[in-house]
């Protein structure tokens, strides 16, 4: 992204209940990157949250969706994870990882709660073995990502760089990630070897790195 | 379980899809193994990736406006909670013409008197329990000695006593860190934080001008009670604060959820 780091605070003014950017401050803020706006997220400034929540929502909640399947559960997701960025900004570390990263575990991480909250695991769980990815559509990459999806270059890179795994691979990495499930309850929902489950998600972690530093992908 | 075993959890742990036990194992052999570590943050920035894969889903504006509603009515409370800081001053902000000086002038004199006897009658119970306290001092002084004269050898002790709070999500949540600052351990005694859901778990951080680094994984007992050790590879007084945070089962690597207890040490 476009972003200039050394840009002077914006005035905040509180407008209403929904928004709290000026026309002005926004147009600074949006200039700033997510780790300047975490900053000032910290020092008690709902605009760059509100900036960051204008980034990243969408994508947030569609994480949340697929995690848990219903949409007035997923926007709880997406409103409880910014409210967590919100009250933790103070403890986020940029030394240690992208922001996006930092926003994206906690989403998951609350998505899956809430998913197993829920639902009594494992029911759900067996439906991921032989049904259409949970990342859905890669098998058409042209409808999917110029067509159906039009997001992001990065949207569009994650998903050639899962096309690249095979179904296999691309079902154990879905299991883990957007279900929580531990390697052992990948071998016995997908009736593999806990071996064979290893070498899955090893080479498809691989995979996914190679294809998404081949296609220069900036997280 | 050897090292090739663990290595082949480090896919699943960048995965965050290990169970606690093996999430532990994994930690302990990153602590000692600087390769690996290179090796997951590859592997965790991958994944991280992976949330980017998934259809981008536009929120009802209802979602935005209830976030930020709660954000606005925090920032309310935190500018409350600093006035109320500073009460004095700000009375002495919101005053108006004569009759309401004349009205606090006679407000602050019927307060003083009130005051005055207060102190006295206060005065005389603290001369009394003075009184019992030096007798008391007196007789745990003569048993000190007597111990210290039993124990020539005892080295000089630099341990210090922290007390540590719960911040505004768990302000019942209290504490001490009992600790040599020298040292590369301490003794933490918490409570009121109340146990956690399965799947969750306390995690406790030192903090060295904001950086966290993770001193393990703290359970509390029914009671809302525990009694950790902190261990750090740096001395305890190198860090500045120490906090706790409610964290996926396992632990994290940084903080992610609610900080619980936050305190300067």
């Amino acid at each position: 992204m476009n972003r200039e780091k050394n840009a002077t605070a914006a005035p905040v003014r509180i407008k209403n209940e929904s928004s709290v950017l000026r026309a002005d401050d926004k147009t600074l803020l949006e200039r700033l990157s997510d780790e300047i706006l975490m900053a000032r997220v910290a020092g008690g400034n709902p605009a760059a949250l509100e900036m960051l929540y204008d980034r990243y929502a969408s994508t947030v909640l569609g994480l949340s969706l697929k995690v848990i399947g219903d949409q007035a559960l997923a926007e709880d997701v997406l409103q409880e994870t910014f409210w967590r960025v919100w009250q933790s900004a103070a403890t986020y570390e940029s030394q240690r990882g992208s922001f996006a990263g930092w926003l994206f575990r906690i989403a998951r991480n609350l998505a899956i709660d809430a998913y197993r909250r829920r639902n009594a695991r494992p029911q759900a769980m067996p439906d991921v073995v032989g049904s259409e990815p949970i990342l859905d559509q890669v098998s058409d990459p042209d409808v999917d990502v110029v067509e159906q999806v039009q997001s992001s270059l990065q949207h569009k890179q994650v998903r050639l760089a899962l096309l690249s795994l095979s179904p296999a691979q691309r079902q154990v990495i879905e299991m883990a990630y957007f279900f929580g499930m531990t390697r052992q309850e990948i071998a016995e929902a997908t009736g593999e070897a806990l071996g064979t489950i290893h070498t899955r998600a090893r080479l498809a972690i691989q995979k996914l790195r190679a294809e998404l530093d081949k296609e220069e992908f900036e997280g | 379980m050897d090292e090739r075993q663990i290595e082949e959890l480090l896919p699943f742990y960048a995965l965050d899809a290990l169970t606690e036990e093996e999430r532990i194992l994994v930690e302990e052999y990153l602590a000692e193994h600087p390769e690996a570590r290179q090796k997951l943050e590859e592997m965790t920035d991958t994944v991280s990736a992976l949330a980017r894969g998934v259809s981008r889903v536009e929120p009802s504006p209802r979602a935005k406006k209830a976030l930020m509603g709660r954000v606005a009515a925090d920032v309310k409370a935190r500018a409350r909670a600093s006035r109320q800081q500073q009460p004095f001053l700000s009375f002495l902000g919101g005053m108006r013409g004569e009759n309401i000086l004349r009205a606090f002038t006679l407000g602050i004199a019927t307060l003083a008197i009130v005051w005055v006897i207060m102190l006295n009658v206060e005065l005389a119970r603290l001369r009394n329990q003075i009184a019992t306290l030096n007798d008391a001092l007196v007789a745990q002084s003569n048993s000190l000695n007597q111990i210290i004269a039993s124990l020539p050898q005892a080295t000089p002790s630099n341990v210090i006593t922290v007390s540590l709070k719960g911040t505004d999500v768990q302000p019942q949540a209290q504490g001490q860190l009992i600790a040599d600052p020298n040292s590369q351990s301490a003794v933490l005694v918490i409570a009121g934080l109340p146990p956690l859901e399965p799947g969750k778990t306390y995690q406790v951080w030192l903090i060295d001008g904001g950086t966290p680094v993770s001193a393990g994984l703290l359970t509390v007992d029914e009671n809302g009670q525990a009694v950790f050790l902190v261990t750090s590879e740096e001395a305890i007084g190198s860090f500045n604060s120490l906090g706790i945070s409610v964290e996926p089962k396992g632990g994290s690597l940084q903080p992610t959820g609610d900080i619980v207890v936050l305190s300067e040490i």
